[in-house]
């Protein structure tokens, strides 16, 4: 099977031909968005981090920017740094291979309308340069897709999530990957996801770390742990712990588990990979395009409208109130499973198909919307 | 007829109530019945498919989610009053 895609000179392909503007470090972040509000055609990515942190923090901060830049819905990158920072934007351009990148740095250039003027100029070609390129055919074979929930209801382990593992499994039937995220998500079923590792010393290692996972949530949240399932979610129908986290995982399908990989590291295999991300969508969604995901499946029971930058997010709706409550940010609706008596794989068909229009260029509710907030996993202090 | 109950995997003992199911109720299951509510089920619980022993597990999306801690027959609701999780399950 095939899409339409934009071809990189490492053998990925892209679904998008972004050029992506970029702060090292959030001093940067208005300089970023001036050029923005002067070419709405890019798409720019501020945080809040960048300086003042510890050595692992660093590391994944430049692991994630970096990812994210090497991305294959990223043709160009321009990084914009302030100059006195710890990750520069320098280092960052250097990172990317195989295509375009540049960076700036406000001290440098001479301040921020200096550096704006310069950065307008520099992204102009860049989306000059991106507009001759082409789409050409390419195999579904070589898309990532990442698998996300947020704003989770009591039917979002009914419809959606099933719903969206039929549309997993047809994509790794394809000889695509699939990457799972959410570890606080998995707790309760580290003996059901090391049954279905490929090999035993996988099987060993994600069992080891849900169960970290677990142990850190208890050190974190104490008596507070017995949250991860919630009155409400008892209210709701759920029985155990691991009845809610198979709600989660059931979204991965049930094709053998062949990797585990870091938080925003890039899968080497495919077919369904687990990836160590934390249970919020922003920061998870984070780790799955810096691992190199053109593409990211979300389920959402109470209404999650976000979307992330480069990276098209189709939205699929576990309720029909939902769906119709917020009309131009659901994508699919999987309520439909209850009222039309459609089937979860009907469904999960209707999830793959779309998935290949976007990937073809069709936009999703979040892209039409410009919702793509950016946010990532940082765990130390800030000094 | 109109279904309200959906089983998720096949291996699954139990079905999902996708809309409520009142007591004495057809459990309707795509189209067909396939017991009946033996007492109300609300939205997003479970409901017994078969005859589920003391003991044993109660699957959901082809898994163990819980054991029951008594008989429950079919068409009865299935929830924390007459299950506990599978020991070992979640280290306490």
């Amino acid at each position: 099977m095939e899409f339409t895609g934009y071809r990189r000179e490492d053998g990925r392909f892209g679904v998008r031909n972004h050029v992506l503007v970029v702060s090292s470090v959030s001093c940067g972040n208005g300089v970023v968005e001036a050029i923005g509000r002067a070419l709405p055609e890019v798409v720019t990515v501020t945080h809040a981090y960048g300086c003042g942190y510890g050595p692992s923090d660093l590391a994944v901060s430049h692991r994630v920017l970096s990812g994210l830049m090497n991305n294959p819905n990223v043709g160009a990158v321009l990084a914009i740094g302030l100059g006195c920072e710890a990750l520069k934007a320098q280092s960052l351009a250097t990172s990317v291979q195989g295509k375009p990148a540049e960076a700036l740095e406000i001290q440098k250039e001479g301040g921020s309308a200096a550096t704006i003027a310069k950065g307008v100029e520099t992204a102009t070609g860049l989306l000059k340069a991106l507009n001759a390129q082409q789409r050409v055919s390419a195999p579904v074979s070589g898309l990532v897709v990442g698998l996300e929930c947020g704003g989770s209801d009591a039917l979002s382990g009914v419809t959606a999530n099933p719903a969206v593992g039929a549309a997993a499994d047809r994509f790794v039937a394809e000889g695509a990957t699939v990457i799972l995220g959410e570890t606080t998500e998995m707790i309760g079923t580290a003996h059901i996801l090391k049954r279905r590792c490929a090999n035993p010393e996988l099987g060993e290692q994600v069992e080891r770390l849900v169960n970290g996972c677990e142990a850190q949530v208890r050190a974190t949240l104490g008596p507070l742990a017995g949250m991860v399932i919630t009155p409400g979610n008892i209210e709701g129908g759920l029985s155990s712990i691991a009845e809610k986290s198979l709600g989660c995982i059931t979204k991965a399908g049930t094709t053998p588990i062949v990797e585990l990989v870091d938080y925003a590291c890039q899968p080497s295999k495919r077919g369904l990979v687990i990836m160590d991300t934390p249970g919020f969508d922003i920061d998870s969604m984070a780790g799955f395009a810096a691992g190199g995901a053109q593409l990211i499946v979300f389920t959402t029971g109470r209404g999650s409208i976000a979307g992330f930058p480069a990276v098209p997010v189709v939205k699929v709706a576990s309720n029909s109130r939902t769906y119709n409550n917020m009309p131009g940010d659901m994508d699919v609706n999987a309520g439909s499973i209850l009222e039309e008596d459609r089937t979860i794989d009907g469904v999960g068909r209707e999830i793959f198909d779309l998935s290949l229009r976007v990937a073809g260029g069709e936009r999703t509710c979040a892209e039409v919307n410009r919702s793509a907030p950016f946010g990532y996993l940082k765990q130390g202090p800030t000094f | 007829m109109k279904s309200n109950a959906l089983r998720i995997d096949s291996k699954d003992n139990v079905v999902i109530a996708t809309r409520p199911i009142g007591k004495g109720d057809a459990v309707v299951m795509n189209g067909e019945a396939v017991c009946h509510a033996a007492e109300d089920v609300a939205l997003g619980h479970k409901v017994a498919l078969a005859p589920i022993r003391s003991g044993d597990a109660v699957v959901r999306y082809g898994e163990p989610i819980v054991q029951a801690t008594r008989d429950i027959g079919p068409g009865e609701w299935v929830h924390v009053h007459n299950t506990q999780p599978i020991p070992g399950d979640l280290r306490e």
